[in-house]
């Protein structure tokens, strides 16, 4: 079944009539940082042994196959609450390695291929989107985005941006 | 505020003790002719690295790449950073490993921290990217390794900055292979089969989309 996920790094008003979309609001959550422990992978698989609310959101972040991710940008990159949900969605990769375009990436367990709009906001340099595009496609190849599209913009443009991209 | 030649090596990676970035320090610093010190990244620190950075010429980050980025420890040291007024700004170089063959994994994360440099004053040094990190140290090319760290301490002590990068010799194939074995082996020690590692499920739901 199709699924819409939007995830966001601060509360955000969203219209009625929109209930085929799944909101999380990481500022509402408790997520840990990621210890590097690799459990998820050798002892626990598919589960992280920290046991906070990142355990409900990496499987929303599998099933979907549409997805909104709001961010503000931090040098270049996500800042660092959706970077610490990111890095917590360790568990729905395994440890073992395929080829992608020539590269070694991480298998995927069962991940839906999905649909990626990144929405990043505050102040960001010319050079801090550059970046950033190059991180998404990246990301793009680790996390099974099918297709992906950013749009930059400040904080106080955020939700006229969302109105226009996420609400149509 | 002049100071004079000496290194403090910062271990970025969440899991510091017990971290293949604890061994590139280590090995960091085996070569290194100037004086150096070493320090890992805490929740409770921040401060009092700040202030530790401005007693040396150089600062090294040690880190190992996650989510094709900056780990959120090392994130967070360094809007931490941003936020000390340091009298005296260290070069900053950077010791990065990913765990895929390919060190061009970890460009990102290294024009992060040059960002980050050019954001706050500092100057950016020099780079070491290592790809197939995770597992080197164990085999016969660890050597290599070495030879490359070797280079990378020489061009700091003299302020020659460069950008290195690491790989293991060997075909991508026989790295995946070896790969396999290497993971297979960790769970094993764990109780976990090669078919309980390849389980698709996410934590306990039946599979909602099967589409992968």
């Amino acid at each position: 079944m199709p699924m819409k996920l939007l995830i966001s790094d601060k509360p955000i008003c969203m219209p009625e009539g929109l209930a085929a979309l799944t909101v999380i609001d990481l500022s509402a959550l408790t997520i840990a940082p990621c210890m590097g422990c690799f459990r998820c992978w050798i002892q626990t698989p598919g589960k992280c042994v920290i046991r906070d609310d990142a355990v409900q959101v990496y499987p929303l972040f599998a099933q979907c196959d549409s997805l909104v991710l709001i961010s503000r940008i931090c040098y270049g990159g996500y800042d660092t609450p959706m970077k610490t949900l990111l890095e917590r969605t360790l568990p729905i990769q395994q440890a073992f390695l395929r080829v992608v375009d020539g590269e070694t990436h991480h298998i995927q367990r069962n991940v839906a291929p999905k649909d990626v709009l990144i929405i990043g906001y505050g102040c960001i340099t010319e050079s801090e989107k550059n970046v950033f595009r190059r991180l998404a496609e990246r990301n793009a190849k680790n996390l099974n985005f099918l297709r992906h599209r950013l749009i930059f913009t400040s904080e106080e443009n955020l939700m006229q941006v969302m109105k226009n991209e996420v609400c149509l | 505020m002049k100071v004079k030649k000496q290194i403090l090596l910062i271990n970025g990676s969440p899991r510091a003790p017990h971290s293949h970035s604890k061994q590139f320090a280590s090995l960091f610093r085996k070569f290194c002719r100037v004086p150096s010190d070493y320090a890992c990244i805490t929740s409770t620190n921040h401060a009092a690295l700040c202030q530790r950075m401005e007693n040396y010429s150089d600062v090294v980050l040690v880190f190992p790449l996650y989510v094709d980025s900056l780990p959120v420890r090392l994130l967070e040291f360094l809007k931490s950073v941003e936020a000390y007024r340091l009298s005296h700004r260290p070069v900053v170089s950077v010791v990065i490993n990913c765990g895929f063959f390919e060190p061009k994994q970890n460009d990102v994360a290294v024009d992060m921290i040059r960002l980050f440099c050019a954001q706050n004053g500092f100057s950016f040094g020099s780079a070491l990217k290592i790809g197939s990190g995770e597992a080197v140290l164990a085999t016969p090319f660890r050597f290599l390794l070495a030879l490359q760290i070797y280079r990378l301490v020489s061009g700091i002590c003299r302020n020659h900055y460069a950008t290195l990068s690491f790989t293991m010799p060997i075909p991508l194939a026989t790295f995946i292979k070896a790969s396999f074995g290497y993971w297979e082996l960790l769970g094993k020690r764990n109780g976990i089969s090669r078919e309980q590692m390849e389980t698709m499920k996410i934590e306990d739901d039946t599979p909602v989309n099967p589409r992968t």
